[in-house]
């Protein structure tokens, strides 16, 4: 008999029963709880530990669940700085605006690299950031301790999400439906000024600056002040970041499909 | 020195007060300070200290054992944090309660609202003096020391009525008057039940009570008197399933709505020094006090403190049984407490003095064995 069964039953009309059976089922249940109570000693012991472990798979194809976390539960991020091409897709993406791009210690001074930092007071765990990621560098994980003292403790630096990269918790990289023919990027040539801004700041290093033939002008004309380059941009290297669009100074590259 | 059955305990205190008091100091001193008197005076205090510190203490565990039963009971861990496995967490509390403010409604009557918690406490610590806990821990060995302790512990109602009518609540009053009533469904058979021991022991002495039980426990031939004693003492100190005072779901912790702070605290050990009363009782009545079954290795028996010990592990036993209840049944209302009291209770009750009569004109039964020598 089951716990419920007995809840659900009428108490009895006999006086002894009417004790002796609620009395019972209380032995019964400090009997089993004295081998191990129902309550999980949180910060000692944790659903994940081995004691609780326990592997289900939902359905075929669903995930496997470990413990009482599955592996596609959105938790704080994992960061591999390595493979970051700070291509900004993450906070551009971002809705809550809770990732900055900040420099990373090392590397070349005069061109730091950046990397994404995440305001976990204001992230809404959604994994669209995850989602944009080309690289697929920035995962979410399945780490949901976050709890802190204070405020600026929420603000999790690149480095610090490199660190929680480096514990191997399982990752849960999201990927979203997207459309399948994605815009390129062009550019409108007059405007160009050949400053290799572009070029400069391509994560991916598909923007070559080719040289164009500078135009005969006549004595006293007026020349623009420019470098005879132009950038062209190697579409299967691309990842759509848009880095080149937003450092161009002359706004003369622009989403578009390519003839 | 006089009284050697009063103050026993008392007794050997002064000896070694005299032995040692009158090494150290020079004689005019000496001989002021081994007035038998007052070297007496002195034992007494000291007992009496004694005797606070080890019932607050133990008030404070039984309260831990309670916390940590009830978890189990609940699927729970209870406290495990403070201490080993939380046994600290009654002396934090207790420490929280004593730093707190207290407040005083501003209509409340002022005279009872702070005498009857005290009141409360002290009419609940004046019993351990009486209760003899092992046969050297006899403090105050009096013919009738089970009529006087059964007759302090039903002072409480009073006190509570008046603390529950001073705090000018209707919650706190509706308590007050609860247990002020509740008191006539239990107060007989309880006595009655106490009737059924006193016939078979041939006294009211408790120390003389567990002296008769040295052959055989009374709970077995005298079971329905224990039954009807368990019931009418969870009565008595108020819990549940009797808790109609307190009835925390429906009167707001009943008469100590309007108590906080250390006045609170008194009432929360005063209830669980009268819990604590309530399991010796049943322990020096009908579980055999401090004498030890027959099973019990002659090494175990002749350890200096091994009736105490043996009786605590006993009262805390009993106490398991009374949590036990308080997990496994709901509370009454007042007429079904009524009614079992009136209908149920008295009638097991005063079939339980007829056994008890019988008992002592059998005087040997065939499992159990024999009472001792003809009582008083």
């Amino acid at each position: 008999m089951t716990d419920e069964a007995t809840a659900t039953e009428k108490p009895s009309d006999n006086p002894i029963l009417f004790v002796a059976k609620p009395m019972l089922t209380a032995a019964r249940q400090f009997a089993r709880s004295l081998v191990r109570p129902s309550t999980v000693v949180y910060p000692f012991e944790r659903l994940e530990d081995p004691a609780f472990r326990k592997e289900v798979a939902v359905a075929p194809g669903k995930p496997i669940g470990v413990g009482a976390i599955w592996d596609n539960y959105r938790g704080v991020h994992a960061l591999n700085i390595n493979t970051c091409i700070s291509c900004n897709l993450c906070a551009f993406s971002c809705p809550d605006l809770c990732i900055d791009m900040v420099n990373v210690p090392g590397g070349d001074p005069k061109h730091p690299k950046k990397c994404p930092q995440i305001d976990y007071g204001k992230c809404s765990y959604c994994g669209f950031c995850s989602d944009a990621c080309p690289e697929g560098c920035l995962t979410m994980t399945t780490r949901y301790e976050l709890s802190t003292p204070k405020r600026a403790e929420m603000i999790y630096s690149p480095t610090r999400l490199f660190e929680i990269y480096r514990t191997k918790l399982p990752m849960n990289p999201i990927r979203l439906e997207r459309p399948e023919n994605e815009d390129s990027i062009l550019l409108e040539p007059p405007l160009c000024i050949g400053c290799n801004a572009c070029s400069r700041d391509c994560p991916t290093n598909c923007i070559t600056m080719v040289d164009v033939t500078k135009p005969e002008f006549k004595p006293g004309e007026k020349q623009p002040r420019r470098i005879w380059k132009e950038p062209v941009i190697n579409d299967s290297d691309c990842v759509r970041c848009g880095t080149c669009i937003s450092v161009c100074p002359k706004e003369c590259l622009f989403w578009g499909t390519r003839k | 020195m006089g009284g050697a059955t009063l103050f026993s305990v008392s007794d050997t205190l002064a000896s070694v007060l005299l032995n040692g008091l009158g090494s150290i100091f020079p004689q005019p001193i000496h001989g002021w300070l081994t007035n038998p008197d007052l070297i007496l005076g002195l034992a007494v205090l000291i007992f009496g200290a004694i005797l606070l510190a080890a019932s607050m203490i133990n008030t404070i565990v039984l309260i831990w054992w309670e916390r940590k039963l009830l978890g189990r009971f609940m699927d729970r861990r209870g406290a495990m944090h403070v201490g080993y496995a939380g046994l600290l967490q009654n002396f934090a509390d207790g420490l929280k309660l004593f730093r707190k403010n207290t407040f005083r409604p501003r209509e409340s009557d002022s005279l009872g609202f702070y005498a009857g918690p005290v009141a409360y406490m002290v009419t609940s610590l004046i019993i351990f003096g009486i209760l003899p806990i092992s046969s050297g821990w006899n403090s105050g060995a009096l013919p009738l020391s089970l009529l006087l302790a059964l007759a302090i512990f039903s002072f409480a109602p009073l006190f509570i009525f008046v603390s529950a009518w001073s705090s000018n609540n209707k919650y706190s009053l509706m308590g007050g008057m609860r247990s002020a009533a509740q008191m006539i469904a239990y107060e007989v058979p309880l006595l009655l039940a106490v009737v059924a021991v006193v016939v078979v022991s041939g006294s009211f002495d408790l120390a003389t009570i567990v002296q008769e039980q040295q052959n055989y426990w009374f709970w077995g031939p005298l079971f329905l008197a224990l039954v009807v004693f368990v019931a009418g003492m969870l009565a008595e100190m108020e819990r549940i399933p009797f808790d109609l005072p307190e009835a925390e779901a429906e009167l707001v912790e009943g008469w100590n709505t309007e108590y906080g702070g250390m006045l609170f605290a008194f009432f929360m050990l005063a209830d669980y020094l009268r819990a604590l009363v309530g399991s010796i009782l049943v322990v020096l009545l009908f579980l055999g006090g401090w004498t030890m079954p027959g099973w019990v290795p002659s090494a175990a028996t002749s350890f200096p403190l091994a009736g105490i010990v043996w009786f605590m592990v006993k009262t805390y036993a009993v106490f398991g049984l009374f949590v036990w209840i308080r997990a496994s049944l709901p509370r009454v209302r007042t007429d079904q407490l009524l009614r079992i009291g009136w209908n149920r209770m008295i009638p097991l009750s005063l079939a339980s003095v007829f056994l008890a009569a019988a008992l002592v004109l059998v005087r040997c039964l065939p499992v159990f064995g024999c009472l001792p020598s003809p009582g008083v």
